[in-house]
């Protein structure tokens, strides 16, 4: 599903390098539930954005169902993330001026077709939203709007879903119920890959990977990863 | 979602920032409209001023020595007085005035002066219209100013002119040009004083015109007045639609100048807005692209507005540009208020050219934000 080869990117201060990603090697296979951690500027979400085909690696490359985007551009790479992957960000990043159902209706690749309606209305049931159609995101509280997000990111039944802290902004009732979101979509056969920094998540993935100064030193699985944590604290 | 859509929606929902957009297009809109309707309306005033008002012209004895007749202001030859009658009969040539002058040095009581002998004013068939300068009776004169102050002259005084007796029926104020010198008579007076019978040596013709069709140019009037009179030269004077020419020149070239400076000002509060438009909206443009929206449909957003803006613009443009127009460009620019209308080709052109022009402002910050970095953009939007 996802085969990153000795991915780098770098990015130049003045006359200062940062290596953000500094060769990572990375493969994830479909249905798996990826947790990346890491420290504050470890260069997790660059790696996620560099998955999602939103960063450009300064090497290496990044297949995603082995399509290499690094050799991708412009509108070829916009459709093949409409298409393939759905974001979503800690701040939910809903546009405000449009309703409930228009920001979920923002991705949809065919949205004349009568069926893009249908499925938004059902995603957003699904998520206990239907009564919040025509809302605007203010209207609603923080968890509302990242069930929102997650609305809009799965309305193009992506294959890989990407989350950036999806769950940052929220109360722990909130969190569970969002990652309760994510992990249907897993448990539908979608591949999930969250950022976050926190070392406890509401709900398990299957994969922890733990990204310090640009590298990967760490890929266990959760189960590892847990007693790791219990061993830590 | 259908684009359309979203774009009034961000309208609506960043409104401020349209309706400041819009001023600025709006104003170099009705500016332009102003300063062309009314610039038009001048130039078609000023001709038809150009046109009535013909040309004045000088017409002196062909053989007069040119160096000598500027210098002394007059021409020492003479040409017969006939010569006015056969003007006034050309059927190719209308005037407004036509006066046959007969101008002399002379000596008087130790002093030079200029005796100016004026006929009275030819009239062309049957227009009758009031004389262009003063017309002296026979047996009076009109005295210049400085001729009565120093031979202490009176009005009503009798003089004796080389043995013939003259009343002065008036002594001129002062003019501070040769004119101060002259005295004037009745032409058969002065002729009869110079001994020159059927003599004069200039015919002044005012607003003089050519009346054949479609020409109505100096060189084609100087053509008729040659063929009117084989012995007479035609010297041409600065007229007032001259002058009014030269200032509408020189309005025109004000607005060549000051027009561009107002349309870039508004091009670049335009382009500052549009620019504001790209930062308040840099992660939503991240997320559009994060959704896979092409650079294509992310610059189609920004250009659609601007083509939105530029079409209400050049509407409101228009109108207020034509109303303003219409209200005070007579009063600027002197002219009648009858040739001032609207221009309605310049509502056609500002529907093109207004939305062209506020794209073309917001082409840069479109541009800008097509190229920016949406990763870094969400990273940033984040806590």
């Amino acid at each position: 599903m996802i085969q990153c080869s000795n991915l780098r990117k770098t990015y130049r201060k003045g006359r200062v390098e940062i290596h953000a990603l500094d060769g990572v090697n990375l493969g994830v296979t479909q249905g798996e539930f990826v947790v990346i951690r890491g420290p504050s500027g470890s260069g997790k979400s660059t790696l996620l954005f560099t998955i999602g085909g939103m960063l450009h690696p300064t090497s290496g490359t990044v297949e995603v169902t082995g399509v290499n985007l690094a050799a991708m551009r412009g509108s070829a790479l916009a459709r093949f993330r409409a298409n393939h992957i759905g974001f979503v960000f800690q701040m939910f990043h809903l546009v405000p001026y449009l309703t409930v159902l228009e920001n979920v209706l923002l991705a949809a690749k065919t949205p004349h077709r009568g069926g893009t309606m249908e499925r938004a209305k059902s995603l957003l049931e699904h998520l206990g939203l239907i009564h919040r159609l025509k809302h605007l995101p203010y209207e609603l509280s923080a968890g509302e709007q990242q069930r929102v997000a997650i609305a809009r990111a799965l309305l193009n039944q992506p294959l890989l879903l990407l989350a950036d802290e999806p769950t940052g902004n929220l109360d722990p009732q909130n969190a569970e119920e969002v990652m309760r979101h994510m992990k249907d979509f897993h448990d539908s056969g979608g591949t999930v890959l969250i950022v976050t920094h926190e070392k406890e998540l509401p709900i398990k993935g299957n994969r922890v990977l733990e990204l310090s100064e640009g590298i990967i030193h760490k890929d266990m699985d959760m189960d590892m990863a847990q007693r790791r944590d219990n061993v830590t604290l | 979602m259908n684009l359309l859509l979203l774009v009034c929606k961000e309208i609506l929902q960043r409104r401020w920032n349209f309706l400041l957009s819009l001023l600025g297009v709006t104003l170099a809109v009705t500016l332009f409209v102003f300063f062309v309707t009314t610039g038009q309306a001048s130039k078609r005033e000023t001709t038809r001023l150009m046109r009535d008002m013909g040309f004045n012209l000088r017409i002196i004895p062909i053989e007069t020595d040119m160096s000598e007749f500027l210098m002394q202001g007059f021409a020492m030859e003479t040409m017969p007085q006939s010569y006015v009658d056969q003007l006034a009969s050309h059927r190719h040539i209308s005037y407004a005035h036509l006066v046959a002058t007969l101008q002399q040095r002379a000596y008087w009581k130790d002093m030079q002066i200029i005796l100016t002998g004026i006929a009275p004013e030819a009239q062309q068939d049957d227009k009758i219209k009031s004389p262009m300068g003063f017309i002296v009776p026979p047996g009076r004169i009109y005295v210049g100013f400085e001729v009565a102050r120093r031979l202490e002259l009176q009005q009503g005084q009798t003089v004796d002119f080389w043995g013939s007796s003259f009343i002065i029926e008036k002594c001129l104020s002062e003019t501070g040009t040769s004119d101060d010198l002259r005295i004037y008579g009745d032409l058969e007076d002065i002729q009869m004083l110079l001994d020159m019978p059927g003599k004069i040596n200039e015919i002044r013709a005012l607003q003089c015109l050519c009346l054949l069709p479609g020409r109505d140019t100096v060189e084609e009037l100087r053509e008729q007045l040659a063929e009117a009179l084989p012995n007479a030269k035609v010297i041409l004077l600065q007229t007032i639609a001259e002058t009014r020419r030269n200032q509408r020149i020189l309005v025109e070239r004000y607005f060549a100048l000051l027009l561009p400076l107002i349309l870039v000002a508004c091009a670049a509060w335009t382009g500052v807005l549009a620019m504001m438009n790209v930062r308040d909206r840099r992660v939503e443009i991240g997320l559009f692209r994060a959704l896979g929206f092409s650079s294509f449909k992310i610059a189609f957003l920004f250009l659609f507005r601007a083509f939105l803006l530029g079409i209400v613009a050049s509407v409101l443009g228009f109108s207020l540009g034509t109303i303003l127009s219409l209200s005070f460009g007579p009063g600027i620019f002197k002219i009648t208020a009858k040739s001032l209308e609207p221009m309605w080709i310049l509502c056609w052109f500002s529907m093109l050219g207004a939305p062209a022009f506020s794209a073309l402002s917001s082409f840069m910050p479109a541009m800008a934000a097509v190229a920016q970095d949406p990763a870094i953009v969400l990273k940033e939007g984040q806590a």
